[in-house]
This record gives structure tokens, C-alpha cells and sequence, in this order.
């Protein structure tokens, strides 16, 4: 069986528009040319939230600790002398990993349902049964931004 | 006027008060609940006039809290704040009984094109 996968240039779509909107336009987000396999090379937090239904996969985010820790002060409107905690920063890369997951749920088949996100200071790791169907490497702030789809079943 | 924020995310909470503030509404009192039983509860202690509901919440969901509210013979206008906004979830969100869904991300715009319809 073939997993059905988002687009590529629709999930560059809907992480662009949720970026944007929530951590803003002064800083672009680039991408970055990595060979398939390659794990980040930076400590990062990472996001996931699964779809269960008529659709099946995961999606995860993972950000380098800065990039993690830079998002959350934009999203809480905090000054960088104000103290950011860990709760902080797990609360806005869940948040993160939510609208990007309800967003790639609303352009797969339905119906389907939502989890509640997952965040780890560390890196998204699936078992082996899972495979990645979709991935966009980014940075941002020269620092680097992973987003992807897995699903269950046979790799394409 | 007093608006019930209900989302799990803290994040999330300061970003729709903030959007509000943008979309020109920055005026009304706010009280917030942390999920959708909290926020029953707070309907009926707060008596808020509107209820900017996320859908996905632990302890009870959004939908959850507004079959529980019409159940209730509650009426007080209900819009979700999602970041799902499929055309099924635009149904079932309508059948319950919300006024509107605006899905994440969203725009100041959109938030006042739903409010201006209830408030």
C-alpha cells in the first residue's frame, strides 16, 4: 500500500502562512538543501501531532533550541529581558505543530480527528513502522527548522 | 461587554487577546479557561457574552463544551478558534449551534468580520 502525502509546495504553503502569521515576516524562512536521512545537527525541541480516520500520519516540527526559544518571546509577547520558561516554550512549539498538523489534516482526505500535541526538548523520533512521506528543511535566523509528514505503511 | 477565551494554550490565549486588541476589540473584559469544562463552568459564574472556543482540548473538547452548553438551555454565542477548518468541522461546529469558526492562522480581519456579526 502507498501512503498518501501531502503536496510538497502545499505543506511549504501552510507552514509559511502559520509562520508568518505568528512569528512575523522581519526574518524569512529559507531553505536549506540537507540529503534525505540527515539528522539536524542542532539541539532542538520538537513537536508532533497525529491524524487518526479516513486519513493516517503524524506531523513534527523541530526547531533549533534558539529558533524554539526566539518564537516562543514573539508569541508570548515577551522582551528579552523577561524570564522564558521551558512550559513556555513547550506551550508555543505545541502550539506551532497544532496549526501546521489541523492545517495538512484539512488538506488530506477526511474525516478525521486531531491529536493533542506532543513536545520533547530533543528530537522527533518515530518507530520503524512509521516513514516519512513529506519533508521541508528550513532555517530560519540561520538556524535550522525541520517540518514533517509520516505515515504508516510501505515507503513510496 | 465580557469575552470567555477557552484554549489549553497559554500561547494561544495572548495571541487571540492580542488579535482581538488588532482587530479593533481590545476594549471588551476577558476571562480565560484552560478547557472546555472549565469554560462551562465559567459560563454560567462569568456570564460572559461571547465564547472564543478552541476545538481541541484536553479534560473536554470545544464541541463537547457547546452540546453541553445548548443542553443546558445556555444560548450564549459561541465561535471557535481552530486550526482545523474543514468543511466538516464548519458543519458539525454549525449543527451544535456556533456562530462562526475562524480557523489558525488567522488575520485581525477575520476576527472582526465574525465578532461584528455577534457582538
Amino acid at each position: 500500500m502507498t501512503a498518501l502525502a501531502p503536496e510538497l509546495t502545499d505543506l511549504q504553503a501552510v507552514v509559511e502562512e502559520v509562520w508568518s502569521t505568528f512569528v512575523g515576516y522581519e526574518h524569512p524562512l529559507c531553505p536549506r538543501q540537507v540529503p534525505p536521512g540527515t539528522p539536524l545537527d542542532a539541539s532542538v525541541w520538537s513537536g508532533a501531532v497525529s491524524v487518526t480516520g479516513e486519513w493516517q500520519g503524524a506531523v513534527t516540527v523541530e526547531l533549533a533550541d534558539d529558533v524554539a526559544q526566539a518564537i516562543s518571546r514573539v508569541m508570548l509577547d515577551l522582551g528579552d529581558a523577561e524570564t522564558l520558561a521551558d512550559d513556555d516554550v513547550a506551550d508555543a512549539v505545541g502550539e506551532l505543530v497544532n496549526m501546521i498538523g489541523g492545517n495538512v489534516k484539512s488538506l488530506m482526505p477526511g474525516p478525521s480527528s486531531l491529536s493533542l500535541p506532543a513536545v520533547a526538548a530533543g528530537r522527533a523520533v518515530f518507530p520503524s513502522d512509521a516513514h516519512e512521506v513529506a519533508r521541508l528543511d528550513l532555517t530560519w535566523t540561520g538556524e535550522p527548522v525541520r517540518i514533517t509528514v509520516h505515515c504508516p505503511g510501505s515507503p513510496r | 461587554m465580557k469575552i470567555l477565551i477557552a484554549d489549553d494554550s497559554r500561547v494561544m490565549r495572548q495571541i487571540v487577546i492580542r488579535t482581538l486588541r488588532q482587530a479593533g476589540h481590545g476594549g471588551h473584559d476577558v476571562v480565560e479557561a484552560e478547557n472546555g469544562r472549565m469554560a462551562l463552568e465559567m459560563v454560567a459564574s462569568e456570564a460572559p457574552d461571547l465564547v472564543l472556543s478552541d476545538w481541541n482540548m484536553p479534560e473536554m473538547s470545544g464541541i463537547d463544551c457547546l452540546s453541553a452548553l445548548r443542553a443546558s438551555g445556555s444560548q450564549v454565542p459561541f465561535g471557535f478558534v481552530t486550526s482545523e477548518g474543514s468543511d466538516d468541522m464548519r458543519q458539525r461546529a454549525a449543527a451544535a449551534g456556533a456562530a462562526f469558526l475562524i480557523a489558525k492562522p488567522f488575520t485581525p480581519e477575520a476576527f472582526d468580520e465574525a465578532l461584528r456579526a455577534v457582538l
